[in-house]
Protein backbone atom coordinates (compact mmCIF):
# COMPACT_ATOMS: atom_id res chain seq x y z
CA UNK A 1 0.00 0.00 0.00
CA UNK A 2 2.48 2.32 0.80
CA UNK A 3 4.88 1.28 -1.99
CA UNK A 4 1.23 2.45 -4.12
CA UNK A 5 1.51 5.76 -2.02
CA UNK A 6 4.90 6.80 -2.82
CA UNK A 7 4.49 5.56 -6.48
CA UNK A 8 1.32 7.86 -7.37
CA UNK A 9 1.96 10.26 -4.20
CA UNK A 10 5.64 11.47 -4.27
CA UNK A 11 5.20 14.81 -2.59
CA UNK A 12 8.75 15.05 -3.14
CA UNK A 13 8.98 14.52 -6.71
CA UNK A 14 5.50 16.45 -7.43
CA UNK A 15 7.44 19.38 -5.64
CA UNK A 16 10.56 19.00 -7.47
CA UNK A 17 8.77 19.01 -11.39
CA UNK A 18 6.38 21.27 -10.28
CA UNK A 19 7.49 23.68 -13.06
CA UNK A 20 8.27 21.31 -15.78
CA UNK A 21 4.83 20.36 -15.20
CA UNK A 22 3.42 23.36 -15.27
CA UNK A 23 5.03 24.34 -18.63
CA UNK A 24 3.85 21.24 -19.96
CA UNK A 25 -0.14 22.03 -18.52
CA UNK A 26 0.38 25.84 -20.25
CA UNK A 27 1.01 24.43 -23.77
CA UNK A 28 -2.18 22.17 -22.66
CA UNK A 29 -4.04 25.75 -22.59
CA UNK A 30 -2.45 26.64 -25.21
CA UNK A 31 -3.69 24.45 -27.68
CA UNK A 32 -6.91 24.38 -25.94
CA UNK A 33 -7.61 27.97 -26.68
CA UNK A 34 -6.16 27.99 -30.11
CA UNK A 35 -8.46 24.75 -31.05
CA UNK A 36 -11.48 26.39 -29.22
CA UNK A 37 -12.16 29.42 -31.39
CA UNK A 38 -11.22 27.34 -34.32
CA UNK A 39 -13.75 24.74 -33.93
CA UNK A 40 -16.21 27.04 -32.57
CA UNK A 41 -16.04 28.81 -35.79
CA UNK A 42 -16.33 25.82 -37.81
CA UNK A 43 -18.48 24.01 -36.00
CA UNK A 44 -20.62 27.50 -36.57
CA UNK A 45 -19.92 27.00 -40.59
CA UNK A 46 -20.42 23.53 -40.74
CA UNK A 47 -23.92 24.01 -38.93
CA UNK A 48 -25.19 26.15 -41.55
CA UNK A 49 -23.76 24.22 -44.28
CA UNK A 50 -26.05 21.83 -43.11
CA UNK A 51 -29.14 23.99 -43.09
CA UNK A 52 -29.09 25.22 -46.23
CA UNK A 53 -32.84 24.91 -48.00
CA UNK A 54 -33.65 23.67 -50.98
CA UNK A 55 -32.98 20.73 -53.13
CA UNK A 56 -30.12 22.46 -55.48
CA UNK A 57 -27.85 22.41 -52.72
CA UNK A 58 -28.24 19.18 -50.91
CA UNK A 59 -25.00 18.07 -52.21
CA UNK A 60 -23.26 20.68 -49.72
CA UNK A 61 -25.93 19.37 -47.42
CA UNK A 62 -24.96 15.36 -48.10
CA UNK A 63 -20.84 16.53 -48.22
CA UNK A 64 -21.29 18.47 -44.73
CA UNK A 65 -23.02 15.54 -42.96
CA UNK A 66 -20.20 12.94 -44.38
CA UNK A 67 -17.83 15.36 -42.90
CA UNK A 68 -19.47 15.50 -39.78
CA UNK A 69 -20.40 11.98 -39.25
CA UNK A 70 -17.00 10.71 -40.62
CA UNK A 71 -14.59 12.71 -37.96
CA UNK A 72 -17.18 11.92 -35.32
CA UNK A 73 -16.70 8.17 -35.87
CA UNK A 74 -12.53 8.04 -36.22
CA UNK A 75 -10.25 8.15 -32.77
CA UNK A 76 -8.75 11.89 -32.24
CA UNK A 77 -5.23 9.81 -31.98
CA UNK A 78 -5.30 9.04 -35.45
CA UNK A 79 -6.20 11.85 -37.17
CA UNK A 80 -3.32 13.52 -35.40
CA UNK A 81 -0.95 10.89 -36.38
CA UNK A 82 -2.38 11.04 -39.97
CA UNK A 83 -2.02 14.35 -40.02
CA UNK A 84 1.65 14.83 -38.48
CA UNK A 85 2.64 11.81 -40.30
CA UNK A 86 1.11 13.01 -44.18
CA UNK A 87 1.36 16.43 -44.22
CA UNK A 88 4.62 16.96 -44.24
CA UNK A 89 4.29 14.91 -47.66
CA UNK A 90 1.95 16.99 -49.65
CA UNK A 91 4.51 18.83 -51.74
CA UNK A 92 1.64 20.89 -53.29
CA UNK A 93 1.81 22.79 -49.57
CA UNK A 94 3.79 25.38 -49.51
CA UNK A 95 7.02 24.64 -46.87
CA UNK A 96 5.54 26.90 -44.32
CA UNK A 97 2.45 25.10 -44.39
CA UNK A 98 3.93 21.28 -44.32
CA UNK A 99 5.46 22.12 -41.19
CA UNK A 100 4.25 25.32 -39.78
CA UNK A 101 6.77 27.01 -37.15
CA UNK A 102 3.82 29.78 -36.84
CA UNK A 103 3.87 32.38 -34.16
CA UNK A 104 7.12 30.16 -32.59
CA UNK A 105 4.84 27.33 -31.68
CA UNK A 106 6.68 24.07 -32.93
CA UNK A 107 5.16 22.21 -35.72
CA UNK A 108 3.52 19.14 -33.37
CA UNK A 109 1.23 22.06 -31.98
CA UNK A 110 -0.21 22.98 -35.14
CA UNK A 111 -0.61 19.34 -36.42
CA UNK A 112 -2.30 19.14 -32.80
CA UNK A 113 -4.70 21.94 -33.40
CA UNK A 114 -5.30 21.37 -36.67
CA UNK A 115 -6.33 17.79 -36.19
CA UNK A 116 -8.69 18.64 -32.76
CA UNK A 117 -10.31 21.58 -34.79
CA UNK A 118 -11.51 18.87 -37.33
CA UNK A 119 -13.14 16.55 -35.03
CA UNK A 120 -14.28 19.46 -32.50
CA UNK A 121 -15.90 21.33 -35.64
CA UNK A 122 -17.98 18.35 -36.31
CA UNK A 123 -19.19 17.59 -32.82
CA UNK A 124 -19.73 21.38 -31.84
CA UNK A 125 -21.67 21.44 -35.21
CA UNK A 126 -23.23 18.64 -33.79
CA UNK A 127 -24.20 21.12 -30.97
CA UNK A 128 -25.06 24.49 -32.80
CA UNK A 129 -27.28 22.09 -35.05
CA UNK A 130 -29.73 21.02 -31.89
CA UNK A 131 -29.21 24.86 -30.86
CA UNK A 132 -30.78 26.17 -34.00
CA UNK A 133 -33.86 23.05 -34.89
CA UNK A 134 -34.64 24.20 -31.26
CA UNK A 135 -35.83 27.51 -32.69
CA UNK A 136 -39.01 27.39 -33.67
CA UNK A 137 -40.05 26.83 -37.14
CA UNK A 138 -42.23 30.47 -37.26
CA UNK A 139 -39.15 32.82 -36.65
CA UNK A 140 -38.07 31.23 -39.76
CA UNK A 141 -40.65 31.57 -41.89
CA UNK A 142 -41.32 35.13 -39.89
CA UNK A 143 -38.54 36.14 -41.46
CA UNK A 144 -39.24 34.68 -44.71
CA UNK A 145 -41.86 36.46 -44.76
CA UNK A 146 -40.47 39.29 -44.38
CA UNK A 147 -38.44 39.47 -47.42
CA UNK A 148 -35.13 38.27 -45.30
CA UNK A 149 -32.91 35.73 -47.36
CA UNK A 150 -32.40 32.11 -45.82
CA UNK A 151 -29.02 33.60 -45.01
CA UNK A 152 -30.10 37.45 -43.49
CA UNK A 153 -32.91 35.23 -41.69
CA UNK A 154 -30.46 32.70 -40.43
CA UNK A 155 -28.20 35.65 -39.37
CA UNK A 156 -30.38 37.91 -37.54
CA UNK A 157 -33.40 35.82 -36.28
CA UNK A 158 -32.62 32.11 -35.98
CA UNK A 159 -29.03 31.56 -34.84
CA UNK A 160 -29.14 34.55 -32.03
CA UNK A 161 -31.81 32.51 -30.78
CA UNK A 162 -30.23 29.28 -31.11
CA UNK A 163 -26.55 30.01 -29.53
CA UNK A 164 -28.69 31.21 -26.41
CA UNK A 165 -30.03 27.54 -25.82
CA UNK A 166 -26.33 25.71 -26.19
CA UNK A 167 -23.83 26.89 -24.07
CA UNK A 168 -24.35 23.92 -21.74
CA UNK A 169 -23.65 21.34 -23.87
CA UNK A 170 -20.94 23.26 -25.82
CA UNK A 171 -19.57 23.52 -22.48
CA UNK A 172 -19.14 19.96 -22.08
CA UNK A 173 -17.64 19.46 -25.71
CA UNK A 174 -14.72 22.11 -24.68
CA UNK A 175 -13.79 20.57 -21.13
CA UNK A 176 -13.71 16.88 -23.38
CA UNK A 177 -11.34 19.72 -26.14
CA UNK A 178 -9.51 20.10 -23.05
CA UNK A 179 -8.68 16.75 -21.80
CA UNK A 180 -7.91 15.53 -25.37
CA UNK A 181 -5.26 18.54 -25.88
CA UNK A 182 -3.07 15.60 -23.87
CA UNK A 183 -3.04 13.41 -26.99
CA UNK A 184 -1.02 15.33 -28.80
CA UNK A 185 1.83 14.24 -26.80
CA UNK A 186 1.83 11.18 -29.00
CA UNK A 187 4.00 13.52 -31.44
CA UNK A 188 5.90 14.68 -29.35
CA UNK A 189 4.35 18.06 -27.92
CA UNK A 190 5.78 19.02 -24.66
CA UNK A 191 2.70 18.89 -23.57
CA UNK A 192 1.81 17.99 -19.34
CA UNK A 193 1.41 14.24 -20.24
CA UNK A 194 4.00 13.74 -22.11
CA UNK A 195 6.95 15.85 -19.69
CA UNK A 196 5.23 13.73 -16.89
CA UNK A 197 6.56 10.41 -19.00
CA UNK A 198 10.19 11.91 -18.92
CA UNK A 199 9.77 12.47 -15.43
CA UNK A 200 8.13 8.51 -14.74
CA UNK A 201 11.53 7.11 -16.99
CA UNK A 202 14.04 9.73 -15.10
CA UNK A 203 12.83 8.70 -11.34
CA UNK A 204 10.62 5.90 -12.13
CA UNK A 205 8.08 7.44 -10.07
CA UNK A 206 4.38 8.50 -11.53
CA UNK A 207 3.80 10.87 -9.20
CA UNK A 208 4.16 13.52 -12.09
CA UNK A 209 0.71 12.01 -13.82
CA UNK A 210 -1.04 12.48 -10.57
CA UNK A 211 0.27 16.18 -10.41
CA UNK A 212 -1.07 16.52 -14.67
CA UNK A 213 -4.41 14.82 -13.76
CA UNK A 214 -4.42 17.29 -10.56
CA UNK A 215 -3.84 20.24 -12.69
CA UNK A 216 -6.91 19.13 -15.12
CA UNK A 217 -9.10 18.98 -12.13
CA UNK A 218 -9.03 22.21 -10.86
CA UNK A 219 -9.29 23.68 -13.90
CA UNK A 220 -12.10 21.35 -14.87
CA UNK A 221 -14.41 21.11 -11.62
CA UNK A 222 -15.45 24.63 -11.85
CA UNK A 223 -16.35 25.19 -15.67
CA UNK A 224 -18.54 21.45 -14.63
CA UNK A 225 -20.45 23.55 -12.27
CA UNK A 226 -20.96 25.95 -14.79
CA UNK A 227 -22.30 23.73 -17.09
CA UNK A 228 -24.92 22.83 -14.03
CA UNK A 229 -25.62 26.06 -13.47
CA UNK A 230 -26.47 26.56 -17.10
CA UNK A 231 -28.46 23.54 -17.28
CA UNK A 232 -30.60 24.61 -13.97
CA UNK A 233 -31.26 28.23 -15.45
CA UNK A 234 -31.77 26.54 -18.72
CA UNK A 235 -34.47 24.34 -17.09
CA UNK A 236 -36.23 27.06 -15.16
CA UNK A 237 -36.31 29.36 -18.04
CA UNK A 238 -38.60 26.45 -19.92
CA UNK A 239 -40.94 25.81 -16.68
CA UNK A 240 -41.45 29.56 -16.22
CA UNK A 241 -41.51 30.92 -20.11
CA UNK A 242 -43.73 27.79 -21.10
CA UNK A 243 -46.57 29.56 -22.10
CA UNK A 244 -44.31 32.11 -23.89
CA UNK A 245 -42.76 29.76 -25.77
CA UNK A 246 -46.13 27.84 -26.98
CA UNK A 247 -47.36 31.61 -28.06
CA UNK B 1 -54.50 42.82 -57.73
CA UNK B 2 -54.12 38.93 -56.80
CA UNK B 3 -56.28 36.70 -59.17
CA UNK B 4 -55.35 32.55 -58.15
CA UNK B 5 -56.47 30.07 -61.11
CA UNK B 6 -56.31 25.88 -60.71
CA UNK B 7 -53.95 26.16 -57.41
CA UNK B 8 -53.02 22.83 -56.35
CA UNK B 9 -50.68 21.57 -53.12
CA UNK B 10 -49.93 18.78 -52.07
CA UNK B 11 -47.67 17.65 -49.01
CA UNK B 12 -46.03 13.94 -50.15
CA UNK B 13 -49.38 11.92 -50.88
CA UNK B 14 -52.40 13.97 -49.44
CA UNK B 15 -53.43 16.91 -51.85
CA UNK B 16 -54.05 19.68 -49.78
CA UNK B 17 -55.66 22.46 -52.29
CA UNK B 18 -57.37 20.75 -55.12
CA UNK B 19 -57.54 23.45 -57.83
CA UNK B 20 -58.03 26.93 -56.25
CA UNK B 21 -59.87 30.44 -58.23
CA UNK B 22 -59.85 33.26 -56.46
CA UNK B 23 -59.97 37.35 -57.44
CA UNK B 24 -58.98 40.12 -55.15
CA UNK B 25 -59.58 43.09 -56.14
CA UNK B 26 -57.53 46.30 -55.03
CA UNK B 27 -58.66 47.10 -51.53
CA UNK B 28 -60.73 44.16 -51.32
CA UNK B 29 -61.12 42.31 -48.17
CA UNK B 30 -61.56 38.98 -48.15
CA UNK B 31 -62.43 36.50 -45.40
CA UNK B 32 -61.74 32.85 -45.78
CA UNK B 33 -63.60 29.94 -43.68
CA UNK B 34 -63.78 26.91 -43.16
CA UNK B 35 -63.16 23.48 -40.69
CA UNK B 36 -59.76 22.65 -39.77
CA UNK B 37 -57.33 21.00 -42.46
CA UNK B 38 -59.67 22.44 -45.03
CA UNK B 39 -56.64 24.09 -46.81
CA UNK B 40 -57.28 27.53 -45.89
CA UNK B 41 -53.69 28.28 -44.08
CA UNK B 42 -51.84 26.31 -46.55
CA UNK B 43 -53.72 28.57 -49.26
CA UNK B 44 -52.17 31.83 -47.79
CA UNK B 45 -49.07 30.34 -47.89
CA UNK B 46 -49.01 29.46 -51.28
CA UNK B 47 -49.69 33.06 -51.63
CA UNK B 48 -46.14 33.99 -50.47
CA UNK B 49 -44.41 31.03 -51.09
CA UNK B 50 -43.77 29.98 -47.90
CA UNK B 51 -44.77 26.41 -49.76
CA UNK B 52 -45.23 26.95 -53.60
CA UNK B 53 -47.82 25.26 -55.05
CA UNK B 54 -47.04 22.85 -57.44
CA UNK B 55 -49.89 23.83 -60.07
CA UNK B 56 -51.75 26.46 -61.10
CA UNK B 57 -51.03 30.13 -61.34
CA UNK B 58 -50.70 33.18 -58.78
CA UNK B 59 -50.51 36.22 -60.28
CA UNK B 60 -49.91 39.33 -58.20
CA UNK B 61 -50.35 42.64 -59.91
CA UNK B 62 -50.41 40.76 -63.35
CA UNK B 63 -47.39 39.16 -62.58
CA UNK B 64 -47.45 35.45 -62.22
CA UNK B 65 -45.00 34.83 -59.14
CA UNK B 66 -45.12 30.95 -59.64
CA UNK B 67 -43.07 30.85 -62.99
CA UNK B 68 -39.18 31.43 -63.05
CA UNK B 69 -36.16 28.75 -62.07
CA UNK B 70 -36.48 26.97 -58.66
CA UNK B 71 -40.42 27.67 -58.54
CA UNK B 72 -42.50 24.95 -57.90
CA UNK B 73 -39.98 23.55 -55.68
CA UNK B 74 -39.32 25.11 -52.56
CA UNK B 75 -36.78 26.39 -54.41
CA UNK B 76 -35.53 29.84 -54.44
CA UNK B 77 -37.45 31.57 -56.76
CA UNK B 78 -36.56 34.99 -58.67
CA UNK B 79 -39.93 35.90 -57.67
CA UNK B 80 -39.59 35.28 -53.89
CA UNK B 81 -37.70 39.55 -53.69
CA UNK B 82 -41.31 40.24 -55.77
CA UNK B 83 -43.45 38.34 -53.82
CA UNK B 84 -42.48 38.60 -50.12
CA UNK B 85 -41.91 42.42 -50.26
CA UNK B 86 -45.25 43.26 -51.70
CA UNK B 87 -47.26 40.92 -49.39
CA UNK B 88 -47.19 40.62 -45.53
CA UNK B 89 -48.22 37.83 -43.45
CA UNK B 90 -49.23 38.03 -40.00
CA UNK B 91 -49.58 33.90 -37.86
CA UNK B 92 -51.76 32.54 -35.91
CA UNK B 93 -48.29 32.22 -32.89
CA UNK B 94 -47.16 35.97 -33.63
CA UNK B 95 -44.15 34.58 -34.31
CA UNK B 96 -41.99 38.27 -33.18
CA UNK B 97 -38.35 37.89 -33.08
CA UNK B 98 -38.20 37.11 -28.99
CA UNK B 99 -34.29 38.64 -28.88
CA UNK B 100 -35.34 41.93 -30.01
CA UNK B 101 -37.11 44.79 -28.72
CA UNK B 102 -40.88 45.46 -30.32
CA UNK B 103 -39.01 48.34 -31.83
CA UNK B 104 -36.17 46.41 -33.57
CA UNK B 105 -39.04 43.81 -34.24
CA UNK B 106 -40.43 46.46 -36.86
CA UNK B 107 -37.44 47.65 -38.05
CA UNK B 108 -34.87 45.14 -38.51
CA UNK B 109 -36.48 44.49 -41.93
CA UNK B 110 -36.82 47.49 -43.37
CA UNK B 111 -33.29 47.55 -42.50
CA UNK B 112 -31.61 44.58 -43.66
CA UNK B 113 -34.27 44.23 -46.85
CA UNK B 114 -34.88 46.99 -47.98
CA UNK B 115 -31.61 49.03 -46.55
CA UNK B 116 -33.18 51.58 -44.86
CA UNK B 117 -31.22 54.06 -42.64
CA UNK B 118 -31.72 53.36 -38.53
CA UNK B 119 -33.71 56.96 -38.22
CA UNK B 120 -35.58 56.97 -40.94
CA UNK B 121 -36.23 52.92 -39.89
CA UNK B 122 -36.82 54.15 -36.55
CA UNK B 123 -38.99 56.66 -37.25
CA UNK B 124 -41.47 54.98 -39.56
CA UNK B 125 -41.48 51.98 -37.03
CA UNK B 126 -42.53 54.29 -34.34
CA UNK B 127 -45.38 56.01 -36.41
CA UNK B 128 -46.34 52.38 -37.12
CA UNK B 129 -46.48 51.28 -33.36
CA UNK B 130 -48.46 54.12 -32.79
CA UNK B 131 -50.57 53.25 -35.32
CA UNK B 132 -51.61 50.25 -33.32
CA UNK B 133 -51.81 51.37 -29.88
CA UNK B 134 -48.42 50.46 -28.42
CA UNK B 135 -46.26 53.62 -28.52
CA UNK B 136 -45.38 53.11 -25.07
CA UNK B 137 -43.56 49.56 -25.48
CA UNK B 138 -41.28 50.76 -27.69
CA UNK B 139 -38.36 49.52 -26.32
CA UNK B 140 -39.81 46.66 -24.24
CA UNK B 141 -39.42 43.23 -25.28
CA UNK B 142 -42.23 40.53 -26.88
CA UNK B 143 -42.52 38.05 -24.18
CA UNK B 144 -43.66 41.68 -21.60
CA UNK B 145 -46.46 42.01 -23.42
CA UNK B 146 -50.12 40.37 -24.11
CA UNK B 147 -50.69 38.04 -26.74
CA UNK B 148 -53.12 40.83 -27.88
CA UNK B 149 -50.16 43.45 -28.32
CA UNK B 150 -47.97 41.14 -29.44
CA UNK B 151 -50.05 40.34 -32.45
CA UNK B 152 -50.63 43.69 -33.09
CA UNK B 153 -46.44 44.20 -33.29
CA UNK B 154 -46.81 41.59 -35.64
CA UNK B 155 -49.36 43.43 -37.92
CA UNK B 156 -46.74 46.79 -37.63
CA UNK B 157 -43.71 44.52 -38.42
CA UNK B 158 -45.72 43.27 -41.34
CA UNK B 159 -46.83 46.53 -42.45
CA UNK B 160 -43.01 47.96 -42.54
CA UNK B 161 -42.04 46.05 -45.24
CA UNK B 162 -45.33 48.52 -46.98
CA UNK B 163 -46.74 45.33 -48.44
CA UNK B 164 -49.90 45.79 -51.22
CA UNK B 165 -51.85 42.98 -50.05
CA UNK B 166 -51.53 41.47 -45.89
CA UNK B 167 -52.42 38.07 -45.73
CA UNK B 168 -54.33 37.01 -41.44
CA UNK B 169 -53.57 33.39 -40.53
CA UNK B 170 -55.84 32.96 -37.98
CA UNK B 171 -54.57 35.98 -35.99
CA UNK B 172 -56.69 35.65 -33.19
CA UNK B 173 -57.23 31.87 -32.49
CA UNK B 174 -54.35 32.28 -29.86
CA UNK B 175 -55.73 34.74 -27.91
CA UNK B 176 -57.64 35.09 -24.82
CA UNK B 177 -60.94 36.06 -25.69
CA UNK B 178 -61.14 39.41 -24.03
CA UNK B 179 -57.43 40.37 -26.34
CA UNK B 180 -59.20 39.80 -29.79
CA UNK B 181 -61.54 42.73 -29.90
CA UNK B 182 -58.17 45.22 -29.70
CA UNK B 183 -56.32 42.70 -33.01
CA UNK B 184 -59.73 42.87 -35.11
CA UNK B 185 -60.08 46.53 -34.27
CA UNK B 186 -56.42 47.01 -35.95
CA UNK B 187 -57.37 45.01 -38.80
CA UNK B 188 -60.70 46.88 -39.53
CA UNK B 189 -59.12 50.41 -39.47
CA UNK B 190 -56.13 48.69 -42.15
CA UNK B 191 -59.20 47.29 -43.90
CA UNK B 192 -61.05 51.02 -43.86
CA UNK B 193 -57.73 52.65 -45.34
CA UNK B 194 -57.84 50.56 -48.54
CA UNK B 195 -55.61 47.61 -47.35
CA UNK B 196 -55.99 44.84 -49.30
CA UNK B 197 -56.52 42.41 -47.32
CA UNK B 198 -56.85 38.05 -47.31
CA UNK B 199 -58.16 36.80 -43.74
CA UNK B 200 -58.64 33.21 -42.66
CA UNK B 201 -60.13 33.07 -39.55
CA UNK B 202 -63.30 31.89 -37.46
CA UNK B 203 -64.60 35.35 -36.80
CA UNK B 204 -68.08 35.58 -38.21
CA UNK B 205 -68.81 38.71 -37.08
CA UNK B 206 -65.93 40.15 -38.48
CA UNK B 207 -66.25 38.68 -41.58
CA UNK B 208 -69.78 39.68 -42.02
CA UNK B 209 -68.80 43.29 -41.04
CA UNK B 210 -65.60 43.59 -42.84
CA UNK B 211 -65.24 41.35 -45.69
CA UNK B 212 -66.29 42.37 -48.88
CA UNK B 213 -66.03 38.39 -50.17
CA UNK B 214 -66.43 35.63 -48.41
CA UNK B 215 -64.86 32.45 -49.21
CA UNK B 216 -66.06 29.07 -47.51
CA UNK B 217 -63.50 25.97 -47.76
CA UNK B 218 -63.57 22.65 -46.99
CA UNK B 219 -61.34 19.65 -48.23
CA UNK B 220 -59.16 21.43 -50.34
CA UNK B 221 -61.45 23.41 -52.56
CA UNK B 222 -63.29 26.60 -52.73
CA UNK B 223 -67.07 25.32 -51.76
CA UNK B 224 -68.60 28.84 -52.20
CA UNK B 225 -68.09 32.20 -52.42
CA UNK B 226 -69.88 35.57 -52.61
CA UNK B 227 -70.65 38.67 -50.47
CA UNK B 228 -70.86 37.95 -46.83
CA UNK B 229 -74.41 38.94 -46.67
CA UNK B 230 -75.04 35.93 -49.17
CA UNK B 231 -72.77 33.48 -48.06
CA UNK B 232 -72.96 33.87 -44.48
CA UNK B 233 -77.38 34.03 -43.84
CA UNK B 234 -78.18 32.74 -47.06
CA UNK B 235 -75.68 29.68 -48.03
CA UNK B 236 -76.75 27.42 -50.96
CA UNK B 237 -74.55 24.45 -50.28
CA UNK B 238 -74.84 22.07 -47.82
CA UNK B 239 -71.52 21.95 -45.92
CA UNK B 240 -71.39 25.55 -46.04
CA UNK B 241 -74.70 25.47 -43.44
CA UNK B 242 -73.36 22.56 -41.43
CA UNK B 243 -70.55 24.06 -40.54
CA UNK B 244 -72.19 28.12 -40.27
CA UNK B 245 -74.59 26.18 -37.99
CA UNK B 246 -72.23 24.81 -35.77
CA UNK B 247 -69.88 28.37 -35.98
CA UNK B 248 -72.20 30.32 -34.94
CA UNK B 249 -74.66 27.40 -32.40
CA UNK B 250 -72.14 28.18 -29.66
Amino acid sequence: MSQFFNQYFNFDVMREHFGEVLVGFLQNLLVFAVAAVLALALGLFLALLRQLPGRKLMPIRFVTIAYIDFFRAVPILIIILMISGGVPFLSFLPQEVRIPHWFGRPDPFWYGVAALVIVYGAFSAEVYRAGIEAVPRGQMEAARSLGMSHFQAMRHVVVPQGVTKIPAPMLNELISLLKDTTLVSVIALSESVLVSREVLSERLNSSSLTLTAIFFVIIILPLARVVDKLIARQQLKVTRGSHIEVA
Amino acid sequence: MLKLRGVRKRFGSLEVLKGIDLDVGKGEVVCILGPSGSGKSTLLRCINLLEPPEEGEILLESQDICRGPGSGTGEQSWNLDFVRQRVGMVFQQFNLFPHRTVLENVTMAPEKVLGRAKGEAREKGTALLERVGLADKLSQYPERLSGGQQQRVAIARALAMEPRVMLFDEVTSALDPELVKEVLDTMRELASEGMTMLVVTHEIGFAREVGDQVVFMDGGVIVEQGPPAEVLERPREERTKRFLGLVLDR
